[in-house]
């Protein structure tokens, strides 16, 4: 089963959801898909990594065959291709690797050449939970590949995954949430935390994706939270409280439910409220 | 030789624009028979590439010379494929006053800044 954590934007708690998940519940894989940004493994305290290059394609002319005739500039939906006056000149950070390109050249003059965009680790947490992230190198303005990467490299062979998502609902966000099977929602009862999380909301009911909501810091803030849950027919999972020894785990980068025992079965009931959910669909 | 000016409505009495690749219009003026023709800009809402898009554009209508505010080093990149010199619009506030200026050598060629393109 693979669930996705996501937020309206950054500084939620949702790294705090997803490796308190990850730590609770057993034989768990926690993905970090937040490319731009990954800690999930600083969390969790990564160890033993090892990394493999993740590579995206690019065109390459063969200017001996190219007639400048302009067809695969007019197909490039990116503009990343554009044949000019005595050369056809390439974007290669615009092009995402479609492949378009190469099947309407009537000259055969596009091969592609590839080039790496970021790496992806793996590697275990401190407390043996199996851990993959992504990383984008600097420059780089998509990190999709190494998400769908990411997603395809973990095994599910009986195991539950959980996906930090990046936060917001780009690109980025669209495809770590794409084909899983629940979506955990965090949020700050905040008027922000709200509006924040109305698109996040729009973004999944849209996908097609079941949803809840856990709400942190609560006790914070004020009700809007809770009659926007109640108009929107959004369950909320569970609560964490506004609490200065949370807050003090949290700061000292540590999972708050390792040194607060009772928050154990508070994740672990989560899961299965989700997973028989789930079987009742 | 024609010439082209980034402007924000028709005619030489327009007001430039400050963008090039999401300027409105292109006002083109044929320098030797002084016909002025104004086109819509059709790149200017690309999400992203319309820099490269307008330089494509104005080729198309045989322009030699653009008359533009900042490049971006993809529109920078595409002058040069498409043999487009380009020249600083400056200032100026109508398409007539750049157009004036060009023609008294007052505009400054933009120099290629050497290595900072990145493809
Ligand atoms: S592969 Fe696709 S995105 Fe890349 S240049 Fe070709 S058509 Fe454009
Ligand atoms: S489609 Fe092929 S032949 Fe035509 S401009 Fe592009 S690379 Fe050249």
């Amino acid at each position: 089963m693979k669930i996705a954590v996501l937020s309206g934007k950054g500084g939620t708690g949702k790294t705090t959801v997803t490796s308190n998940f990850a730590v609770n519940i057993k034989h768990s894989i926690g993905i970090d898909s937040d490319v731009e940004e990954p800690n999930l493994h600083i969390f969790m305290d990564m160890k033993n990594s090892a990394s493999e290059p993740v590579y995206t394609l690019y065109p390459s002319i063969d200017k001996e065959l190219c007639n400048l005739c302009g067809k695969c500039g007019d197909f490039c939906n990116y503009h990343a291709i554009l044949p000019a006056k005595n050369q056809v000149i390439i974007f290669r950070e615009s092009c995402h690797d479609c492949g378009g390109c190469k099947l309407v050249c009537p000259n055969g003059a596009i091969t592609y050449k590839k080039r790496e965009i970021g790496k992806i680790f793996k590697g275990r947490s401190k407390y043996n939970t199996e851990l993959h992230y992504g990383l984008l190198n600097i420059g780089e303005m998509s990190g999709v590949k190494i998400i769908d990467q990411l997603k395809k490299y973990s095994d599910l062979d009986g195991k539950t995954i959980f996906i930090d998502s990046p936060p917001g609902t780009s690109c980025a966000t669209v495809a770590a949430v794409e084909d899983v099977d629940y979506a955990v929602i965090v949020s700050e009862p905040t008027p922000f935390g709200v509006s924040d999380m109305k698109m996040v909301v729009e973004m999944l009911r849209e996908m097609k994706i079941p949803l809840g909501l856990i709400i942190n810091k609560a006790g914070l803030g004020d009700e809007e939270i809770y009659h926007y849950c109640e108009d929107e027919n959004i369950e909320i999972l569970g609560e964490i409280p506004f609490d200065k020894k949370i807050a003090e785990l949290y700061a000292d980068g540590k999972i708050f439910s390792d040194s607060l025992p009772e928050y154990q079965d508070f994740f672990s009931d989560i899961y299965k409220k989700i997973a028989e959910g789930r079987r009742s669909l | 030789m024609k010439i082209s000016i980034c402007s924000k409505k028709e005619g030489l009495d327009s007001l430039i624009d400050e963008r090039f690749g999401r300027t409105e219009n292109f006002t083109i003026i044929d320098m030797d028979t002084m016909i002025v023709e104004t086109i819509e800009n059709t790149a200017k809402n690309e999400a992203s590439g319309a820099g490269g898009e307008a330089v494509k554009l104005i080729s198309k209508y045989n322009v030699d010379i653009a008359v533009v505010p900042h490049l971006g080093p993809k529109a920078e990149k595409a002058m040069e494929a498409f043999e487009i010199k380009t020249v600083s619009q400056e200032d100026y506030k109508t398409v007539g006053e750049v157009l004036e200026a060009y023609k008294s050598g007052k505009l400054k060629e933009i120099t290629k800044k050497k290595g900072l393109t990145r493809l």
